[in-house]
């Protein structure tokens, strides 16, 4: 990989009041070891199950053959002939935006019948080059960009658009309109998932929560890799403390511990002192404490289990947003370091059973431990991250 | 006066921050601030016990219900006779 640089990317969709299954949809590609990846964002004809099949077909259809090389244009020529064609109106298509980023470096960039693809560059709108090329008898329009680091890419289906006709506006959300609504929002620094987020939560504003078309939006964000290591419990061999703190503070990136005894240990290994903190932000959560050289400590499985709570809502609804980020308690900063800050996670998990913790009459069952582990990491892959974990 | 209160993963759960709480509105109401410093600790390795709440390093076993007692016992009296 040539330059730091990654992709930050995140996606939803809002259905079509009455119907049960949306008809745009968005496939992502990943291949992280290359830093290139393939996002084909699909919108179906019509709404409900025709397209929601036309929507899928397309989108993995394209992405699949984008991301095994084969040049966009034969992949598009290649979709267009293969779709069903529509009984009732006798026309076959879905209409689609495919973004391919290749080596964090520049993006490829084919859009039809979609709205404009949007592009902010250093916060401010760009207007995309493009050329049309007839496949098929269809218009496409093709764009290639240099990436530079904070751009951020927003394609979206038509029902973004339409969002308030004949309502709130007479002709629907403008795209300028759009455009600035995402300026104002750029220099926060909200992560691709949370911008998708915020922008259709104004489209179903707009549609007075009865959305009349399927909704979609797509963000990706161009970013620098940021890595956070977190330390959750003591080594199940003694001996082997020097050596997994070693490792753990060797890591590049921010570094949070996670749990009473292991703060302990790191204390001892840094000679530093640990000072706790009696403050609760959070009535359920434990006071964080802090050892210099550390960015955050915390208390561990109340704490980690909040967190992963957090990480399942984000990966899907994203309604609990509100409450971990801007909360000042441990399990809403773990949630914003790991969730926003990172695109690099490094698990360093200590699988020593505290025996204080060997009671069955104790209220928390502590075999969970590893288990907390083992969803937020699938979480955080879902994210987008790259996750490490590392047992001791 | 130094009053150290367990807030390890199991003391939590059993309710340290209710104690914490109570602790800190008693040394308040009794005008001991300046006397009594409440102290928070991860894991004190006795959960069996929690809340665990260590005074001049004598560990006591607190819960909500006994707070009060608690205090007037182990702090309020150490001023009294003082």
């Amino acid at each position: 990989m040539k330059n730091n640089l990654c992709t930050d990317i995140g996606y939803m969709s809002l259905t079509h009041y009455g119907e049960q299954l949306c008809g745009d949809h968005v496939e992502v590609v990943d291949k992280l070891d290359e830093g290139s990846c393939v996002v084909v964002l699909a919108d179906g004809l019509g709404s409900g199950v025709k397209a929601n099949i036309l929507s899928i077909l397309t989108s993995k259809m394209i992405s699949t053959m984008v991301a095994a090389d084969l040049p966009l244009e034969s992949a598009v020529e290649s979709i267009v002939q293969a779709l069903p064609v529509c009984s009732e109106r006798k026309i076959a298509y879905s209409t689609f935006t495919i973004i391919k980023i290749i080596n964090n470096e520049r993006a490829e960039i084919m859009q039809y019948e979609n709205p404009k693809l949007i592009m902010l560059r250093d916060g401010e709108n760009y207007e995309i080059p493009s050329s049309t090329v007839d496949i098929c008898g269809k218009q496409i329009s093709l764009s290639n960009v240099e990436l530079k680091e904070n751009d951020v890419f927003i394609a979206m289906s038509d029902g973004v658009e339409h969002a308030g006709a004949g309502n709130k506006y007479n002709f629907g959300w403008k795209r300028e309109e759009i455009v600035s609504f995402i300026e104002t929002l750029y220099g926060v620094g909200f992560t691709a998932k949370t911008l998708t987020a915020i922008l259709l939560d104004e489209t179903n504003k707009l549609y007075d929560y009865k959305p009349m078309d399927d909704a979609t939006v797509c963000t990706i964000r161009i970013r620098e890799r940021e890595a956070v290591n977190l330390l959750f419990g003591p080594p199940s061999n003694p001996d082997d403390c020097s050596k997994m703190l070693s490792l753990f503070f060797a890591k590049h990136g921010k570094h949070i511990v996670s749990g009473g005894t292991t703060s302990k240990i790191v204390a001892d290994f840094l000679k530093r002192p640990l000072t706790m903190n009696l403050l609760y932000h959070d009535p359920e959560i434990p006071p964080t404490a802090s050892i210099d050289g550390v960015d955050l400590v915390t208390e561990g499985v109340v704490t980690i289990n909040r967190v992963v709570e957090y990480a399942q809502d984000y990966v899907g609804e994203n309604t609990r947003y509100e409450e971990w980020s801007r909360k000042q308690d441990g399990a809403s900063i773990i949630s914003r370091m790991l969730f926003e800050d990172a695109t690099d996670v490094n698990f360093f998990v200590g699988r020593a059973i505290n025996p204080a913790h060997q009671n069955p009459n104790l209220p928390i069952d502590f075999s969970i431990k590893m288990k907390l582990v083992e969803n937020l990491s699938e979480c955080l892959r879902k994210m987008g991250k790259r996750v490490i974990v590392n047992y001791f | 006066m130094i009053v150290t209160i367990c807030l390890g993963s199991s003391c939590h759960v059993k309710g340290s921050r209710e104690v914490v709480e109570r602790l800190m509105e008693l040394v308040n109401a009794h005008n001991l601030k300046d006397d009594v410093a409440l102290e928070g600790s991860f894991c004190i390795g006795q959960c069996m016990k929690g809340v665990c709440v260590k005074v001049n390093g004598e560990l006591y076993s607190i819960s909500h219900d006994t707070v009060d007692a608690f205090f007037e016992e182990q702090i309020l009296s150490h001023f009294a006779t003082a």
